[in-house]
């Protein structure tokens, strides 16, 4: 049994259910099918074979954080100082919970739009920090409204979170928004934390926009990024906090007191990833293009309709006319068919912005992928709309 | 526009905490010059550990991996720890860290959050005030024993627990001298958490080190495995120092709360780490026999040659170091630094005037004590 469990821990435990079937076909966890491309496995093994012992600053290795520097300048178009102004992480997690460690103490408040990434508020909750979900709705393809973020704004509020492409809904923070939040930030003298890790993957014709890149955008702005999904490396740990150099030093002391460094293995490899060629990156963003037509198909099959995601790896599906507990559907998909879908409750406190909703990944191959949702879709046709 | 106010105040928050701005001292300190400032010895990883987490890799490893760490190597870990007479942890017990640290930060953390408390020594690895900083619980501190290698008294510890402070950190092996404590004292600590219902965090990473001496380890104590959880580098001494792997083991509900933070803070430890550890565990018994062989005669060649210094060599009982206290420490630290000598300083410990040196298996800390003389 695992509805008991709750946010993050729930999700874990339908991991492990799903586990338990032979045939089962994962559209839960954010694990892209790809394995890592060999050109980065082989620079593992040089590593090993040279560097295994090779001192790794805390901030991890110069000629990494001068590719990181370089990734950000051109796909972000943020200036950093690879000496000064980037952390490398144990990914993106690691640079997710020192982001909101860095900025956030008992009793701030965070501006985050709902639904999010359900780990925020796990570090949230260790910082004893106040989470204020700003709503974001599936008729507005799950707009960050900077109107709504702004009235959310108190005496205690400390920073804004901007997920862009957000998991789990996918929606891409328009840049004409990006700005105005910027300015909400800059008249209330917020921090902007800001992660960036589906950057790779925007889709159709949307267009991405970091804070730290427009002009008195970097002062305020923590930028988290990773490898995990763009170069399929989530067991490699490996992900970086861009920021101005005061306060990245106290990113590092935290850094330093949290895992104090990573390895020196993996960041060879990352270093690899980012200056090798790209050709694999590629490829991998025109399969989930295809994936995520596939998906947005078979949901429109199955009469449930979605917030058209901008990026990313996910569809947040809305599954309120079935009546039922996203915990409860997802549990029943998972047991009759063998298809692990993540419930939308642990991403939203609000019933009708988590619970009313299932998350999507398009991270397997297309036939099984296809197959999975057919899956899906039997169960689907066995429940009878109540609204 | 003027500068964020915000930022500033952050900053400045940040700055203030004192126990977070301890030291950093990482595993390996620095690349140029001969690194005597380490934990650990290192070398080079057999070919067949290389292999074993490459081919790893080439298999499809490349993706996460359960959070509390691959099956074979906690399995390995649960092995290691039985042999070391931790009769009461088992694979489901143990937990595969990013590295050392993270050991220290979970069980700082998610136990002093719960106890409301840590008792520290006042000499301790920095990092153990650094995790009790990052988010601040009550700190107290250990007297320590100049005399018995900077070990916390007994004494003290009592007064802690006995003033309402349950939670003690204690590293065995010590940190900065490889001190450990004995087996009578050992048993004493044992009974002192049973009858005073409390729970030990126990460093015990440089204890394959230990030579010359039978190491007792709190966890190996008749029904305490509740009480104490134990921790340190995988496989130290292996290679592995700078792929940051470690261990904790800890009862049901200490080890649920620190798997669900570790999820939090890294999701996994880097796999090419843990395959890289799992094939060392299978080789670990040949290569640090001959690894602790080769330091203990090292140290005791180094224990000669300090009376030259007119130094005083501190208790200690780990072959990988020696810490000394000198007459003149600044002065001794600007003759190494000048010659390209990396050490520990005991201050970032809370020792002044103690310099550590690792133990190495070349001549370098020979050379490293030639310049101070």
């Amino acid at each position: 049994m695992t509805s008991k469990k709750r946010g993050t821990n729930l999700l874990y435990s339908l991991i492990a259910e799903a586990r338990g079937y032979a045939d089962a076909i994962i559209l839960g966890r954010g694990d892209p099918d790809f394995d890592t491309p060999t050109y980065i496995n082989n620079a593992a093994r040089e590593a090993m074979l040279k560097h295994a012992n090779d001192y790794t600053p805390l901030e991890g290795i110069l000629p990494l954080r001068q590719a990181i520097a370089e990734r950000v300048k051109r796909v972000n178009k943020i200036d950093v100082d690879p000496e000064t102004e980037v952390v490398v992480t144990n990914g993106g997690q690691e640079a997710l919970f020192l982001m909101v460690m860095a900025v956030i103490e008992e009793g701030d408040e965070l501006l985050m739009p709902e639904p999010n990434y359900n780990t925020y508020i796990d570090a949230l909750r260790f910082a004893q920090g106040v989470k204020v979900g700003v709503p974001t709705y599936v008729e507005e393809d799950f707009r960050v409204d900077p109107e709504r973020m702004c009235q959310a704004i108190t005496g205690r509020t400390r920073a804004m979170l901007l997920v862009s492409p957000n998991n789990p809904t996918g929606s891409v923070i328009a840049p004409d928004d990006v700005r105005e939040l910027l300015g909400i930030a800059q008249e209330n003298d917020l921090m902007i934390l800001a992660d960036e890790i589906y950057d790779l993957f925007i889709y159709d014709d949307y267009v991405h926009l970091s804070p730290a890149s427009l002009p008195g955008g970097k002062e305020r702005t923590l930028t988290l990024n990773a490898l995990s999904k763009s170069y399929a490396m989530c067991g490699w740990r490996i992900g970086w906090i861009a920021g101005q150099a005061d306060l990245i030093a106290q990113v590092k002391q935290l850094k330093a007191a949290v895992t104090g460094g990573n390895s020196i293995i993996a960041q060879y490899a990352a270093l690899a990833a980012l200056t090798g060629p790209q050709d694999a990156v590629n490829e991998m963003r025109e399969a989930y293009s295809r994936r995520r037509r596939m998906v947005l198909d078979a949901l429109d099959s199955m009469g449930i309709s979605y917030g058209t995601p901008q990026g990313g790896q996910f569809v947040f599906a809305d599954i309120s006319f079935t009546g039922m507990d996203s915990v409860e559907l997802a549990q029943r998909i998972l047991a009759e068919q063998h298809v692990l879908v993540y419930p939308g409750g642990p991403f939203a406190r609000r019933r009708e912005l988590g619970d009313n909703y299932l998350r999507i990944t398009f991270l397997q191959p297309e036939d099984r992928l296809g197959e999975g949702l057919e899956r899906m879709k039997l169960v689907m046709d066995t429940i009878p709309a109540t609204s | 526009m003027p500068g964020s106010q915000t930022k500033e105040m952050i900053i400045q928050r940040h700055m203030a905490n004192e126990l977070l701005q301890a030291p950093i001292l990482l595993p390996v300190q620095r690349a140029q010059g001969q690194d005597l400032s380490t934990d650990q010895p290192t070398m080079q990883p057999d070919p067949a550990i290389v292999e074993s987490a490459a081919t790893a890799l080439e298999q499809g490893q490349t993706h996460y991996v359960d959070v509390p760490g691959v099956a074979p190597l906690r399995k390995a870990l649960a092995a290691y720890l039985k042999d070391m007479g931790l009769v009461g942890y088992e694979q489901a017990n143990v937990l595969v860290t990013a590295g050392i640290q993270e050991c220290r930060f979970l069980s700082v953390q998610m136990i002093g959050e719960v106890v409301g408390c840590v008792a520290l020594p006042e000499v301790v690895h920095p990092g153990a005030r650094k995790a009790a900083g990052v988010r601040q619980i009550d700190v107290r501190f250990l007297p320590v024993d100049a005399g018995n290698g900077m070990l916390p008294r007994l004494s003290g510890m009592r007064e802690a627990l006995e003033s309402g402070c349950k939670l003690l950190y204690l590293e065995s092996p010590a940190r900065l001298t490889g001190m450990v404590f004995d087996g009578a004292t050992v048993k004493e600590i044992a009974g002192m958490i049973e009858e005073l219902d409390a729970v030990v965090i126990w460093d015990q990473g440089l204890a394959p080190w230990v030579h010359n001496s039978r190491y007792v380890s709190l966890g190996a104590q008749p029904g305490v495995a509740e009480r104490v959880v134990v921790f340190g580098e995988a496989w130290p001494g292996i290679g592995l120092e700078s792929w940051f792997v470690g261990y904790l083991a800890a009862s049901g509900d200490w080890w649920e709360d620190m798997r669900s933070q570790k999820q939090v803070i890294s999701i996994c430890t880097s796999t090419p780490s843990q395959f890289a550890a799992v094939k060392a565990a299978e080789m670990y018994g040949d290569l640090h026999a001959a690894q602790l062989e080769e330091l203990a005669q090292g140290r005791h060649k180094v224990l000669e040659l300090i009376g030259r210094l007119n130094a005083e060599p501190l208790a200690g009982v780990s072959a990988n170091l020696v810490a000394l206290r000198l007459p003149d420490p600044e002065q001794a630290k600007v003759v190494l630094r000048e010659a390209g000598f990396s050490f520990a300083d005991g201050a970032d410990f809370g020792a002044p005037g103690v310099l550590r040196l690792s133990v190495t298996a070349d001549d370098a800390i020979v050379e490293a004590l030639d310049q101070m003389a």
